[in-house]
């Protein structure tokens, strides 16, 4: 039979080892290594712990580090057990944590009413803590929750702005909601926060047809993204400006915005945004009618679709080739690009894009 | 190329493509909790 000093020692060699475990999965999930996180964590988790708060930690680091990941369903599950974790503690700060991450987990999952929930206890909590910080937070998370809800209910087919009233409902409150944030994350001179808020306010506006206010809250955002040095984040302005402008008519501009978005997406060797880019100029040069231009942003589109395997991109960018080929009267070139798109939409099982290439 | 009806404009060049910020998730450090563990256990050695 062990001692009581062995015991006690045992249970410190168990708690060192687990701690050790979870503070290198911490560190490799910092430096953006999420899988090796993850074996780290779950090491940590078959040593054990009394420790609820490093148990906690642990079950929050491996929920947050499988959503990168985006294994929705099993961030889902170690943030619910953080939950009930906290919960059984009377852990409110914990919890209060626990439910904003489950929020934004079942927000992704496209389980909205049940996201609401866990941000309305995550906004309860912060205000019974005196929070500032967790109220801002719970509010961004509110307006995303309010933002996805919308644009799930009813997107493509519709004009910004012209959406079902269910929808409209939705995205103003999301507006609502950001704005209730940016209040307080300007009142704490938190200018990060401001910024993400900024794009997604700028977005909600975007899909509510308020375009001049999408145009400023963008803007802002942009501001802001330089200030940080943060390129991300300033591609993600430029390309949402271009967006703005192409609705108020502004294609010269939108041309202009999405030329730095791209010069910014093969600064960040990002070749999907890169994609999104020349397309989005291919289509902007069309609106201006300079269809040389317009093939040649379409041409380095399909290029890089081709590169990336990826099969829907590939037949945009041929039906786009085909149309801007038709406008310049190059018939041919306008017939080889409507019959490498019927073949893709076959392919990918586009019934509307093959009907549109049998046109 | 299909426009739409009232502005003439080709509905489909409209880009339905935006750009969202990342969510924010919560974080609980076990860096801090290890460093004021430490701590505490130094202040309790004096």
């Amino acid at each position: 039979m062990p001692n009581d000093n062995q015991t006690v020692h045992v249970h410190y060699r168990m708690e060192a080892s687990c701690l050790d475990l979870a503070l290198e999965g911490e560190r490799m999930c910092k430096m953006g290594d999420y899988r090796g996180g993850v074996s780290f964590f779950e090491a940590a988790m078959q040593v054990g712990t009394e420790d609820l708060q490093v148990l906690s930690a642990i079950y929050s680091q491996l929920g947050n580090a499988y959503f990168h990941l985006q294994d929705y369903s099993k961030a889902l599950e170690f943030h619910h057990h953080d939950l009930t974790l906290t919960r059984t503690t009377g852990d409110r700060l914990g919890e209060a944590k626990a439910s904003g991450n489950l929020g934004n987990t079942l927000k992704v999952l496209g389980r909205f009413d049940e996201a609401v929930v866990c941000c309305q206890r995550h906004l309860d909590i912060a205000r019974e803590l005196d929070d500032m910080v967790g109220q801002a937070r719970a509010f961004y998370n509110f307006g995303n929750v309010f933002h996805a809800k919308g644009k799930s209910i009813c997107w493509s087919g519709a004009e910004p702005g012209d959406f079902p009233d269910e929808v409209m409902i939705a995205l103003k409150k999301a507006a609502e909601y950001y704005e209730a944030n940016l209040c307080i994350v300007k009142e704490l001179g938190d200018r990060a926060a401001q910024g993400r808020t900024y794009g997604n306010l700028g977005n909600t506006y975007y899909l509510l047809g308020n375009f001049r206010d999408a145009m400023a809250s963008h803007e802002q955002r942009l501001l802001i993204a330089k200030e940080f040095g943060d390129r991300s984040a300033e591609r993600r302005a430029y390309c949402n400006l271009g967006n703005a402008c192409i609705f108020l008519g502004d294609f010269e501009k939108a041309a202009e915005h999405y030329r730095k978005a791209l010069q910014l997406a093969r600064q960040l060797k990002d070749l999907a945004v890169e994609a999104q880019a020349c397309y989005s100029l291919g289509n902007t040069y069309t609106l201006l009618q300079d269809y040389e231009r317009a093939i040649d942003y379409h041409l380095k589109h399909l290029i890089i679709a081709q590169d990336l395997n990826d099969r829907i991109g590939e037949g945009r960018a041929c039906w786009s080739l085909g149309n801007a080929h038709t406008a310049l009267g190059n018939h041919d070139q306008a017939m080889h690009f409507a019959e490498k798109h019927l073949e893709l939409s076959k392919e990918t099982g586009d019934r509307t894009g093959e009907l549109t290439a049998r046109m | 190329t299909p426009c739409d009806s009232q502005s003439g404009q080709p509905r489909n060049l409209r880009s339905e493509h935006f750009e969202m910020e990342p969510e924010t998730m919560e974080t609980k450090s076990l860096t801090e909790y290890f460093n004021k563990m430490h701590m505490d256990v130094m202040m309790g050695m004096r």
